[in-house]
């Protein structure tokens, strides 16, 4: 599919879960590089909402139907994130968001094996506003 | 007559505009449309289905390169070396990455490949592994008569340990199938004003960078036969056609007394606000192509560069 030129997506910014009882946030990214990569070369993804922040360590990440916590993208050495299909970051957020405009900023930690090993992995930073729509 | 220098286009130049506002069909025309006779790609990012395209992406290919008379150049890959946390990469291990990308860049029409191996220090020295892996891949590259290029990309110049080990390689194992590709960012000699990259807290090392390692063109000369392919980096090139950071007027009349004949591919990395890489690629394609008939001229007249 084609996207929206930056990282976060405003299509696919939705709650997660039953409507009642929603238990996260959905943001979609596009690849956060200018390849493809495999999985395991993304360290998780932070993300803040409206100024709380969520950390990588716990957040969610869907590729392709498949959710991974951080031990499972670390070791998905053979999936590959390819760059017309996109990934979704799952905040963990019992409730989910109110409808209405928020403040996203996302921070997808990518490891390049070709810059110095004290660079890894590297910050990818993205901030918008985005619009969810459903409660 | 020095050898007419050949144009190309990597599609690096149209980074985060690929995907969003261009697919590839626009590419192969923004890329025909400089006058280019050839088109460099990431298999990883513009192979649909990397690394196994179907047969319906590999016939459009083809469509394509015909459609817009392109020749298939150089084929930029990665041998990932910390792919996993925890255990490093086995030589076997890169072999295999090396000829799954020489396999696909074969399938392609492709003349080169550009593994960009992991490295291990601030000064980026490859992972050690890069000797062995390339090693084992040779029989298949002499197989498909593809070239290896590990590209020279600053902050590593020209004289250093790394383009000397590479250097050493090919003289040892004599092979006609391993080579340099130098990446034009070397020779930057004005700093970048901005920076694409987001790196936290810029040290030393990465201030020069910016600034530029301003190698002198001329080391080209005693390195020639080495070279494979050529990314011509650049960041910005204003109205006047004038490029603020790469000294086309030194590095072109170097490239053509070393006798290099192969490609100049614009490789454009600069502002990423959409469209702007399609004509920035055309600004230095005319600004090169100026260069390179001045030069000519200056020779046909009996002129010394």
């Amino acid at each position: 599919m084609m996207f929206e030129h930056q990282m976060i997506q405003a299509t696919g910014f939705a709650n997660h879960g039953p409507v009642g009882a929603r238990d996260g946030v959905d943001i979609r990214l596009r690849v956060p590089n200018y390849r493809g990569m495999r999985l395991s070369l993304l360290d998780g993804v932070e993300v803040t909402l409206d100024g709380v922040k969520y950390g990588y360590e716990t957040n969610l990440f869907e590729y392709r139907g498949q959710v991974h916590d951080l031990a499972s993208l670390r070791a998905a050495t053979r999936i590959h994130w390819s760059m017309d299909e996109p990934g979704i970051v799952r905040v963990p957020l019992k409730g989910g968001l109110a409808p209405g405009v928020h403040e996203v900023h996302v921070v997808a930690r990518v490891r390049s094996p070709y810059f110095p090993p004290e660079l890894q992995p590297l910050p990818v930073h993205a901030t918008r506003k985005a619009t969810l729509i459903l409660p | 007559m020095p050898a007419p220098l050949k144009y190309g286009v990597s599609l690096y130049s149209y980074t985060d505009d690929f995907g969003s506002v261009m697919g590839l069909e626009e590419c192969f025309d923004h890329v025909a449309g400089t006058g280019a006779t050839g088109i460099e790609i990431l298999g990883e990012t513009h192979v649909r289905g990397y690394p196994a395209p179907d047969a319906a992406w590999v016939d459009r290919w083809f469509q394509l390169l015909e459609q817009h008379r392109l020749e298939p150049t150089n084929f930029c890959c990665w041998v990932d070396t910390t792919l996993r946390l925890g255990r490093p990469m086995t030589v076997a291990e890169g072999a295999a990455d090396l000829e799954r990308d020489l396999r696909l860049a074969h399938l392609l029409g492709f003349k080169s490949i550009r593994p960009k191996f992991g490295v291990i220090s601030r000064d980026l020295i490859p992972d050690p592994i890069w000797s062995g892996a390339s090693e084992r891949a040779l029989e298949l590259a002499a197989k498909l008569d593809i070239v290896i290029c590990p590209e020279i990309h600053s902050p590593t110049p020209l004289n250093h340990k790394v383009t000397h080990e590479y250097i050493d390689f090919i003289e040892r194992t004599g092979t006609k199938h391993f080579g340099l590709l130098i990446d034009t960012g070397i020779f930057q000699n004005r700093p970048l004003r901005g920076w694409v990259h987001d790196v936290p807290d810029p040290d030393e090392q990465l201030q020069a960078m910016m600034r530029g390692l301003a190698v002198d063109p001329q080391e080209l000369l005693g390195i020639a036969k080495y070279i494979v392919f050529i990314q011509a980096k650049f960041h910005h090139i204003d109205d006047a056609l004038e490029d603020q950071n790469i000294p086309w007027e030194t590095v072109i009349p170097a490239l053509k007394q070393a006798g290099y004949g192969g490609y100049l591919s614009s490789e454009y990395e600069g502002q990423r606000t959409p469209w702007t890489a399609i004509d920035q690629v055309r600004r230095q394609h005319a600004l090169m192509r100026k260069v390179e008939a001045e030069y000519d001229a200056s020779m046909s007249v009996g002129g010394r560069p």
